[in-house]
């Protein structure tokens, strides 16, 4: 082929050799111990990826304050998945063939959840989820695939006891178009059926700013609460809109993902339709099951100069102390031998005493499920108002 | 001189080929994805680069190829490999659908219709949930029945080879003359008895078949597919690699995929920044090179060294 310029192909095989060759690659025989993480750390959740980064930072203080892990300093290398499956999966491809980390945790997204499980699994590499809720992440029961944070069977599970707790009798549920919203719409029809609460069922765009279409189905329908299934800042534009066309107060929203209405833009977004707004959390101020829970607030506060008010990022602060604790009883990075040391864990983190299941056939296979509040933004104060043993106040209705 | 050539070029192929013995894992796996962008942006380049059709649609075709492979790979059993040229197959169909459709269009016209024909595209695999499963991603066969990056890198290159050399013949033609004239002056070209109307719709057909067959080769390597496939982002990334690497050049995309591929593995650390330096070195190499990576050999250095 005549006119070939023979130079540029040398130039990018030489800088690709060299690149792929020079690049610090560094092992786990070096001083330091790496773990991996994977959030969103830009895209439409990166407010996840900033919580995440905190709760990385007070775990690293944590174990380095105590001398690391078997006598190393540990290290974290967040990566970015951008909510996006394919860039979780080279997140991992990354974190397990050029770092060489022995274990992965965290992700927010339950496809990407689920993309990074299949990869995880085939290389051998354990992967302790915090915040992917979909089922079908643990009851694939894959044997190197943990979660230590909510499932979606669950998290209905709590949604349902709230609803009959405070007798609900009719309701819409709203559910973004995705894996997780389309998964846990399935699971709540089965348990409104089964609860004998009426119900209509309504699917949204996530990230759509204009939801009167919805909105008008459900002012016909006339529910006492709306369950909204929509992560990201779409909800917030649904709460504001529903404010607007009379639906609230009259009716509660129940926002069912957390964060959202967690965010710092909430109350700038939704403005006083805020009020009276119901949310799932794993997280508050005046639920500090144990001294683990009540160290993470303290550190948080005197780390941030301020409280924690995202609870991804002890979602993420969790997850690492299981790792921590795993390596610590495996005293080795071998992936089979910290798969053990997961299925015996008992670590206690600021949700509780860890216990993974570890009997195959369903999704509590390798799941450990931290107890999840129901809170009200009560004039822009969060009051828990279930589970009653925990709860710092009653619901508000109109 | 010309023995000496291909001595150099077989010389470079043997290294190229020789990359999963000593580059580990991850970079073959980076090479695999770059395999596929060079896959994406040499094809796209035929359309953009030497008929001045600016697409917006190429991802979309990527994705058309992708899940057509897959869904009849899951629903039908069909093997990947027969999917492939399934996928391509139904890529250059829609291709020739919409090279049709903007047949009397150019310019910004043209861009826009395939912008919102990529968009449609993209809501229609999101939201047909049943069939594509979404934003969950289409779990997908693998191609060759077990997994392996070895076997996967030598496809890419095999596949990547055939690309270039269908391209180069296509460029080196009468067909790729008339290509070349439908971009400087379509009304001369016309004029001067080039069949506009049946070029342009070839040039579409072609780059949209190469692109099926790329995405759906993409998606059995990843062995997962999502909207992301076909999404502007992915479009934006080809076009960013052609231009970049040097636009209506042969080797200019080949250049840009390599140069953007591994540029963006190196920056990953820098997190949510990442991204601001991308666009940074997008709009340096923009602004003092416009020809490309390529052009700034062709200007500065190329001359310099038929010199000394």
């Amino acid at each position: 082929m005549k006119g070939i310029r023979y130079g540029w192909i040398l130039l990018i095989a030489v800088a690709f050799f060299t690149a792929t060759i020079c690049y610090p690659s560094i092992s786990i025989s070096a001083d330091t111990i790496k773990i991996g993480v994977v959030g969103p750390r830009t895209g439409s959740a990166a407010a996840t990826g900033t919580a995440f980064a905190e709760g990385i930072d007070l775990a690293l203080d944590y174990i380095n304050g105590k001398g690391g892990l078997l006598g190393k300093k540990v290290e974290v290398v967040f990566e970015d998945t951008g909510g996006v499956p394919e860039k979780g999966v080279a997140a991992v491809e990354k974190l397990v063939n050029r770092d060489k980390v022995p274990l992965v945790v965290g992700t927010s997204h339950s496809s990407v959840g689920i993309a990074i499980s299949e990869q995880a699994n085939r290389y051998k590499t354990p992967f302790i989820i915090a915040e992917s809720w979909a089922d079908e992440i643990t009851s694939k029961n894959y044997k190197y695939i943990f979660r230590a944070g909510p499932c979606n069977t669950g998290v209905v599970s709590e949604i349902i006891k709230w609803l009959k707790a405070e007798g609900f009798k009719k309701a819409s549920l709203v559910a973004e178009n995705t894996d997780w919203g389309l998964g846990i719409k399935k699971l709540t029809v089965e348990a409104l059926k089964e609860a004998n609460i009426e119900f209509q069922t309504i699917d949204t765009e996530r990230n759509s700013k204009d939801h009167y279409t919805e909105l008008s189905k459900i002012m016909k329908y006339d529910p006492e609460i709306i369950l909204a299934f929509v992560y990201g800042f779409g909800v917030h534009y649904f709460i504001a809109q529903a404010n607007e066309v009379g639906l609230t107060p009259k009716a509660i929203i129940f926002e069912g993902a957390g964060p959202p209405s967690l965010w710092p833009q909430f109350w700038e977004n939704v403005g006083d339709a805020g009020n009276l707004e119901c949310f799932i959390s794993s997280m508050h101020k005046s639920a500090q099951p144990n001294q683990v829970a009540k160290d993470y607030w303290d550190n948080y506060v005197k780390k941030f100069g301020k409280e924690p008010s995202d609870y991804k990022s002890r979602s993420i602060y969790r997850v690492l102390l299981i790792a921590f604790d795993a390596i610590e009883k495996a005293n080795s990075l071998d992936g089979d031998k910290l798969v053990d040391a997961l299925e015996k864990s008992n670590v206690t983190v600021p949700s509780g005493q860890v216990n993974f299941g570890t009997e195959k056939g369903s999704v509590w296979y390798h799941q450990f499920q931290p107890p999840m509040l129901i809170i009200q933004w009560q004039d822009r104060q969060q009051t828990v108002i279930f589970p009653e043993n925990v709860a710092t106040g009653k619901l508000i209705r109109e | 001189m010309l023995k000496s050539k291909y001595i150099l070029g077989l010389f470079i192929l043997a290294i190229f080929l020789s990359f999963p013995i000593y580059i580990g894992k991850y970079w073959l796996h980076v090479s695999i994805i770059s395999l596929f962008y060079v896959m994406m942006a040499s094809s796209w380049n035929l359309l953009a680069g030497y008929t001045g059709q600016v697409s917006f649609a190429h991802a979309a075709f990527a994705g058309i190829g992708a899940y057509v492979s897959g869904i009849i790979a899951i629903k039908l059993n069909i093997p990947p490999t027969i999917g492939l040229f399934i996928g391509a197959g139904i890529a250059s169909l829609f291709g020739l659908g919409l090279g049709m459709l903007c047949i009397k269009m150019g310019g910004i016209y043209l861009s826009l219709t395939t912008l919102a024909f990529s968009e449609i595209i993209r809501l229609i695999i999101t939201n047909e949930y049943e069939l594509t499963r979404g934003t969950m991603g289409l779990e997908v066969p693998n191609l060759i029945g077990f997994y392996s990056k070895t076997i996967y890198f030598y496809i890419m290159i095999a596949v990547s080879i055939i690309f270039l050399l269908i391209i180069y013949k296509i460029i080196k033609s009468d067909l790729g003359t008339s290509f070349r004239a439908i971009s400087n002056d379509e009304l001369a070209a016309n004029s001067l008895g080039i069949n506009v109307i049946r070029v342009r719709i070839v040039a579409f057909v072609i780059s949209s078949a190469m692109a099926g067959f790329a995405g759906a080769l993409f998606g059995h390597y990843l062995l997962l597919i999502t909207p992301d496939i076909s999404s502007l982002s992915q479009m934006f990334l080809i076009l960013a690699m052609t231009i970049i690497g040097g636009m209506g050049s042969f080797f200019g995309p080949i250049i840009g995929a390599f140069f953007l591929e591994t540029l963006s593995e190196y920056i990953r650390i820098y997190g949510e920044y990442h991204v601001l330096i991308f666009g940074i070195v997008a709009l340096i190499i923009a602004r003092f090179a416009p020809s490309g990576l390529d052009g700034i050999y062709q200007e500065k250095i190329s001359p310099k060294m038929a010199k000394s």
